[in-house]
């Protein structure tokens, strides 16, 4: 045991050295790397922290039926009762909206209150809203009733407030796919740089790799250097990638604030959780690590 | 310790470049192999390290077959055996010391145990005193003498060595036989090849002679 140990220390030693040996090109290596990596950090930090805005408009899914402005004012309550009582299972919650009550509430808007300003009248019509009971097949559902209930005398419009919010999850879901393929690539990317700098560095000690085999090294021994090459390189790599992520957060979170407060929201960018961080270093270690073990496998055989 | 059945060298399709060998050294013994250029010598001390396999015939070192012997099994073999060849194999890029390090980075010694039994390697062939020196400062014989360091540095039960004394001049030709017969005194099994007469008729007990198709086994001083 104190034997292998001492034989992995020496490995790292001899990893260290030659990562210094080659400032320059060791540097830009983990340039090349880094900025890769931070891609497809960039794309999860996105998704991370647009996931749970997405997911926390979703559990309150909502139908809002507009009645006709001609309609009689106890229309209204009419239409509330017969959802309560026709699909009390599929509705968690069933609210009359007067139009006056939804006037008011869109006057205390600064964004609205000028436009309504100029209106002679009340434009809006009476509204009911329909908190629906979550589930699957949500979409399915809500489309079913809205469609049934477009029918029903003195309806105009029924709107399922929760559609564009299906929209940004199908944007997502297209948008979590890119993030897979971009990772991919970068996997790519990290794999070709490792392959290359290992077998550059296994070409430049050739005449150590023979003169160890000469005196006795197994193949662990020539290997193991390298695949701490490998993975050293990767992770540090990894942390640099972190790093630069975050800093471009700065600007972009900067940017997106200003943006959001024009809406009157608040919306920032995160990168994802340390222990997600941390499996990523780790990830790529191990990237690094396999990328080496195959190019030095195929690069030292003489 | 060493012994060959009826080995056969050829590379590819070619000639025999060794034919029929059969012999069986003891322990302890120090052999000179003698023959011209190309006859063979540097390929019957290679398979005897290990470094390249026979075509036919069996080869035994250290009491184990090297037919027999598993790709992972290779190396810890080739740590009895201390091997020297024409080429020294030295590493530029690290000190004399280094250099004698890295036989036993490979076994995991210790470190402190580790320079301890290099600085007494190196004191054995006389470069004490240059230990921090890069090979590349070494004349031709302290070059040679640092491999030898390298070589025995693991403390082999096998020493071969690969025309150690050519180019180098007399008195260093005889400085370094006086290293190798010093560690065959101790018990190393020494086999080296060489073609200067002189050096075997001096120091050789027994001789193994090869010759293009012919292999004779000397015993005794010069008779080769």
């Amino acid at each position: 045991m104190k034997t292998l140990l001492r034989q992995h220390r020496y490995a790292l030693t001899v990893t260290i050295k030659r990562l210094l040996s080659q400032p320059f090109s060791s540097l830009a290596n983990l340039l090349v790397i880094a900025l890769a990596l931070s891609l497809p950090l960039l794309g999860a930090s996105l998704l991370v922290s647009v996931q749970p805005v997405a997911r926390q408009l979703s559990v309150t899914p909502e139908l809002t039926v507009f009645l006709k402005t001609d309609a009689s004012s106890n229309t209204a309550e009419q239409i509330a009762s017969k959802i309560r009582r026709d699909h009390a299972d599929q509705t968690s919650a069933v609210r009359v909206m007067p139009k006056d009550t939804a006037l008011k509430e869109l006057r205390a808007n600064p964004a609205w209150e000028q436009a309504l300003k100029v209106l002679p009248g009340n434009p809006l019509p009476d509204a009911v809203v329909v908190t629906l009971t979550p589930g699957d097949d949500l979409a399915a559902r809500a489309d079913k009733l809205a469609h049934a209930w477009r029918s029903w005398p003195g309806v105009d419009l029924v709107q399922l407030d929760s559609a564009w919010v299906q929209r940004l999850e199908a944007l997502l879901r297209f948008a979590r796919i890119g993030l897979i393929l971009l990772a991919l690539s970068v996997a790519l990317v990290v794999l070709a740089t490792v392959f290359n700098t290992v077998r550059m560095q296994a070409l430049s000690q050739r005449e150590e790799i023979g003169v160890a085999r000469l005196v006795g090294a197994t193949e662990s021994f020539v290997r193991r250097p390298f695949l701490y090459l490998g993975a050293m390189t990767c992770s540090l790599a990894a942390l640099i990638g972190i790093g630069v992520a975050r800093l471009a957060l700065i600007p972009l979170n900067d940017a997106l604030s200003t943006l959001a407060q024009s809406y009157d929201a608040e919306f920032a960018i995160f990168l994802p959780p340390l222990p997600v961080l941390v499996l990523a270093v780790l990830c790529v270690a191990a990237l690094g690590a396999l990328s080496a073990r195959w190019s030095v496998q195929r690069n030292t055989r003489f | 310790m060493i012994e060959f059945k009826h080995v056969f060298k050829s590379y590819g399709r070619g000639r025999n470049i060794l034919s029929d060998i059969t012999f069986r050294v003891t322990a302890g013994e120090f052999i000179f192999v003698a023959g011209p250029s190309g006859a063979g010598k540097s390929t019957l001390l290679k398979m005897i390290g290990g470094l390249e396999p026979p075509s036919r015939g069996s080869i035994e070192v250290n009491g184990q077959r090297l037919d027999e012997l598993s790709a992972r099994a290779r190396p810890y073999l080739r740590r009895a055996v201390g091997v020297i060849l024409q080429d020294t194999h030295l590493l530029y890029d690290r000190s004399a010391m280094n250099n004698v390090l890295l036989p036993l980075a490979v076994t995991g010694l210790a470190p402190d145990l580790a320079r301890a039994r290099a600085r007494a390697a190196l004191e054995k062939v006389g470069l004490s005193t240059k230990e921090d020196m890069n090979p590349i400062e070494l004349s031709g014989g302290e070059q040679q003498r640092l491999a030898i360091a390298r070589a025995i540095v693991n403390r082999p039960a096998i020493l071969i060595a690969d025309e150690p004394t050519a180019n180098l001049d007399r008195e260093t030709a005889h400085r370094i036989m006086s290293v190798f017969r010093d560690f065959n005194r101790v018990g190393v099994t020494t086999l080296i090849a060489s073609h200067d007469e002189t050096l075997m008729a001096e120091y050789a007990s027994r001789t193994f002679r090869i010759d293009p198709g012919k292999f004779t086994d000397f015993s005794g001083k010069g008779q080769a």
